[in-house]
């Protein structure tokens, strides 16, 4: 099975390169890099570690960048596209665990959920993703326990059928009502997350402004 | 029948029109709630103009005390139709770009791409005949 996975990057050098090398010493070779945009030197990198890299010349959400590779990977003849972050917050060892259900033909989604297996995630964090996992549903009519995780694997069929325009953070919650429409079978299975300082102090991650404007898209697109 | 009337009556009828058909034609992202909204926002405006009395049963229910009259109804609808005009434009004009990023990202990497399809179509060649 040709399974590739997806890293959408943006502002990532530093950490990039041992994104990469982890997930390649889990034995998947085939990783697409998308640098969104990025002002630091992540395409260098990513390039310099054999991944096959696009480059947003715009900054254009981690939805479009996601987006993007998945797009690279359908190219691929990838039978599975796994898509996880490149600020090293997931783990690579939870890859295998993820495309199971997929591999053994149970599932077409395959949702990493951070809240399955709580660990060490900060309680602002728990609250923050309640909230998304309860407007999720209430706008998509699904309720998953991790609505906003990017950690996430798709068969062939789901990787070409789901298809939405959201560019920014709201595009995960997009995916949840894509799975939904296209009553595509998916499943949750626990992932851990490492809390490192360099992606618990990012300035670009998700955090209040950027839910809320993420909610004011979802209202916008429910009357527009 | 004041041409304002007229003017609401009109607007909220396309955009209910529309949102019934996509509804209807099941098109990507039309819920029962994005409808249920659609109604409730559409079909309220309308119903005000219609029935401009309707407007004395809210202000009651929400404790205001004097009725809303007609311009300042327009100038509401009118702010509210520019910036929804706006907004939608602005949107697709973000997709746009977003589209033309990604086609040229892909552009960029289509010898790479090519070249990586055809070592893993080797390689699974391989591996069947082993």
């Amino acid at each position: 099975m040709n399974t590739v996975i997806v890293i959408p990057v943006y502002n990532e050098a530093k950490v990039i390169g041992e994104v990469i090398e982890g997930v390649r010493a889990q034995g998947f070779e085939h990783v697409v890099v998308v640098d969104d945009g990025s002002r630091d030197d992540s395409f260098v990198v990513a390039s310099a570690h054999d991944a096959l890299t696009l480059r947003l010349k715009i900054n254009r959400g981690k939805g479009a960048a996601v987006k993007t590779g998945i797009m690279a990977a359908n190219l691929l003849d990838a039978d599975v596209v796994v898509t996880m972050d490149g600020d090293g917050q997931h783990d690579p060892a939870d890859i295998r665990p993820l495309i199971t259900p997929i591999l053994a033909g149970r599932s077409d989604v395959v949702l990493g959920s951070r809240l399955l297996k709580r660990e060490a995630m900060p309680f602002k964090k728990v609250i923050a993703n309640r909230i998304g996992n309860v407007l999720t549903w209430l706008f998509y009519g699904l309720l998953v326990s991790d609505s906003q995780s990017g950690f996430r694997a798709y068969s062939r069929y789901a990787a070409l059928i789901i298809d939405t325009k959201a560019d920014k953070y709201e595009y995960d919650s997009k995916v949840i009502r894509e799975i939904k429409n296209n009553r595509l079978r998916f499943t949750e299975v626990p992932v851990h997350t490492r809390y490192t300082e360099y992606a618990s102090t990012k300035k670009t991650k998700q955090g209040l402004i950027n839910g809320l404007i993420t909610l004011y898209r979802m209202i916008w697109k429910l009357i527009a | 029948m004041h041409l304002y009337q007229v003017i609401v009556v009109a607007i909220s009828s396309v955009m209910l029109y529309l949102g019934i058909k996509e509804f209807v034609n099941r098109e990507t992202g039309q819920t029962l709630l994005k409808l249920a909204v659609r109604l409730v926002v559409w079909g309220g405006m309308g119903l005000v103009a219609i029935y401009p009395d309707f407007t004395l049963i809210l202000a009651r229910i929400m404790g205001v005390v004097d009725n809303f009259n007609a311009v300042v109804l327009m100038g509401f609808l009118l702010v509210f139709l520019l910036i929804f005009k706006l907004l939608s434009a602005i949107e697709k004009v973000e997709q746009n770009i977003s589209e033309l990023t990604r086609k040229e990202a892909l552009n960029e990497a289509h010898k790479r791409i090519e070249e990586l399809r055809q070592e893993i179509k080797a390689k699974k060649k391989e591996r069947e005949t082993s």
